[in-house]
């Protein structure tokens, strides 16, 4: 498949919070540090990274549901338009083409809402109010996720998990987005379930051509979807690059680590420990330097001082260590 | 040698509006000394509630209606509770609960939580240097215990929950789930904290998880749960070389693994336990189903080093 041109751009994107400041010392958490990454049309743009890494602020303010401190979030429409997303001058028509879909479908949907509602609300405030109109936007929709209509009148309780997070995709793509955050949208489902939501998604990007940024911190998951793959880690990107590249040949030492350590069916493992070379998180920020070092199996002096820049080390695959 | 913990026919039945929910129907397991075994299957098909069963924890509206449960000799599902929880509960069987990284009051230090087990459970000796010592079983630095939940990290509050377990130096640790809110990176220094416990301290664990693969790395045996039974039963090698039933199957096609290009899932879901169809439980998801899994429920029966309940195998 062909990418098109940027549809999401973002600039040297800052998202500090500060926290304490009544009773506790004053500390800011940079959730996401200097983060420009360009999403283009077609794309699916897998984030990985554990909890904590900043990857749903990251998202979330690509779509206008967070001030940035510092930096922009530049969203191209289709007319070829260039607009800055901030949630403080965000319209409608632009927020209706910026959608998300979140990781738990039992709590991002009202349970004694029907269905049917559930999906007519924010059409109504979209301002689609023709019965017909509404009523075919939402089969459309339906299709899409493959589920069948005569939900359509049952409570959202009565839902299970998996149609639970089908109607929250279903609810995102009625209003024709050009741009999906999907932010873990399988962690909360079984094994079963998991797959069958992936490629889903896989479809809806396929068919659509619509762009999603798809966050996880499952990387064999994201593989299955992305085109390309970003490692987020303590609010900067360490490592982005084609998906295929980033599996064969992962080069951060977080991201090798990542592969590492997940599991696999491998009976012969059980009498032997794992080899993880990379540290527990503590909850200390490292002060100076790269934020990985007091984790890095590979670290040297340079990396307690000075920060590594993202440094392009194969044509389109960046990584920000010391060790390139 | 007689198993360790052996349950037998254990049934954990709730009330519900929609109907009786039989949640854990029959179920037999069994545990050997030093030994890790696993229980798999999706969510609701009663792995928890097993797990629960076996700590006599379960709340109203669910109930036990029968099956026995013997400690070395001891049937101990029908002792008097108050003996149970003296000597059984947290003594010999302990468990680290579903989300348990969060079950610490956050008010309170974590020495001042796991002290409070050891003086309820009568302990006699001093409970700070028990602390210590247990903080340094799981591999965390004693002055830890003196921090409060919030200040640790998921793993560190996961290794403090698993000391806090280890208090009383119970023979078999039941953990359920204890990884599923880490990162895979946490996630295997606690699955090797484990194994390094059953080696160091000869403890026995029931390893509930949903993610077989992990599963396979950890334990001797597995048994495959599917709402509510015992689907099929065997050493982790052979179900992971061998696996017999349509659903074991299944679930290993589901393991997302970094060498694939695709994942598979399992179309259809778990039937309502209150409303069980006749016949095989799994029948309305199985690629392979016949005329006589929609009549009758097949048992578990032995097949080469397994034992599968499917009609596949006579």
């Amino acid at each position: 498949m062909s990418l098109g041109d940027t549809v999401i751009e973002t600039k040297d994107l800052k998202v500090y919070f500060t926290k304490g400041g009544l009773l506790s010392k004053k500390s800011v958490v940079k959730a996401v540090d200097n983060v420009s990454i360009k999403i283009r049309r077609g794309e699916v743009l897998g984030l990985v990274g554990e909890s904590g890494s900043g990857k749903t602020t990251l998202g979330r303010t690509t779509i206008g549901l967070q001030v940035p401190t510092e930096g922009q979030v530049i969203y191209y429409d289709s007319k070829g338009f260039s607009h800055v997303i901030n949630p403080r001058n965000i319209t409608k028509d632009i927020r209706r083409k910026l959608q998300m879909i979140y990781q738990d479908p039992y709590s991002s949907i009202d349970p004694y809402m029907k269905v049917y509602d559930a999906l007519r609300q924010p059409l109504y405030y979209a301002g689609v109010r023709d019965r017909a109109e509404i009523e075919e936007i939402i089969h459309k929709a339906f299709d899409d996720v493959g589920l069948p209509y005569d939900l359509l009148g049952n409570y959202v309780f009565q839902l299970s998990g998996g149609q639970r997070q089908r109607l929250a995709i279903a609810r995102a793509l009625m209003m024709d987005p050009d741009y999906l955050v999907a932010d873990e949208p399988v962690t909360m489902l079984d094994a079963s379930l998991k797959g069958l939501i992936v490629e889903d998604l896989k479809k809806i990007n396929q068919s659509r051509g619509l762009s999603i940024l798809f966050i996880t911190h499952e990387l064999p998951v994201a593989k299955v979807i992305a085109h390309r793959i970003a490692i987020m880690y303590l609010g900067k990107i360490i490592e982005l690059g084609p998906t295929k590249r980033i599996v064969e040949n992962p080069l951060h030492p977080y991201t090798q680590a990542l592969l590492q350590a997940y599991p696999r069916l491998e009976p012969e493992a059980r009498d032997k420990l794992f080899k993880v070379n990379v540290r527990e998180l503590e909850l200390v920020w490292p002060k100076s330097g790269c934020r990985f070092h007091p984790r890095c199996p590979f670290v040297m002096k340079r990396c307690e001082t000075e920060e590594p820049p993202l440094k392009e080390v194969e044509p389109g695959h960046y990584v920000a260590c010391w060790l390139y | 040698m007689p198993p360790l913990l052996r349950v037998e026919g254990l049934k954990v039945y709730f009330h519900m509006p929609r109907g009786l929910v039989r949640a854990v129907d029959e179920v037999s397991i069994y545990l050997n000394k030093g030994e890790i075994i696993g229980i798999a299957g999706e969510s609701g098909s009663g792995k928890s509630t097993l797990a629960l069963g076996i700590m006599r924890l379960i709340m109203p509206p669910g109930f036990i209606e029968g099956g026995n449960i013997y400690f070395e000799d001891t049937e101990v599902l029908h002792l008097p509770e108050k003996v149970f929880n003296s000597e059984y509960r947290w003594k010999r069987i302990a468990m680290v609960f579903q989300g348990s990284m969060n079950g610490f009051t956050p008010v309170y230090k974590i020495r001042d939580q796991i002290k409070e087990v050891l003086e309820v459970h009568g302990y006699g000796g001093d409970p700070d240097q028990r602390v210590n010592e247990l903080m340094k079983m799981v591999n965390l630095d004693p002055s830890i215990a003196d921090r409060y939940p919030h200040e640790l990290s998921g793993g560190q509050k996961q290794r403090a929950f698993i000391a806090m377990a280890l208090a009383l130096n119970p023979r078999v640790l039941i953990a359920d789930e204890p990884t599923t809110a880490l990162d895979v990176i946490t996630q295997t220094h606690i699955i090797n904290l484990l194994k390094q416990l059953r080696k160091e301290l000869g403890i026995s664990i029931i390893f509930i998880t949903h993610d077989i693969a992990l599963m396979s790395m950890i334990t001797d045996r597995m048994y495959i749960m599917y709402a509510g039974r015992i689907v099929e039963h065997a050493d982790a090698a052979d179900i992971v070389r061998k696996p017999k039933h349509p659903y074991t199957k299944l679930l290993m096609e589901a393991v997302p693994d970094p060498s694939k290009e695709y994942i598979k899932g399992i179309p259809g879901f778990m039937p309502d336990l209150a409303r069980l169809p006749p016949g095989c439980r799994f029948q309305t998801r199985c690629p392979f189903v016949m005329d006589i899994c929609k009549r009758e429920e097949p048992r578990l029966k032995r097949v080469e080093n397994s034992e599968v309940a499917c009609w596949l195998y006579g």
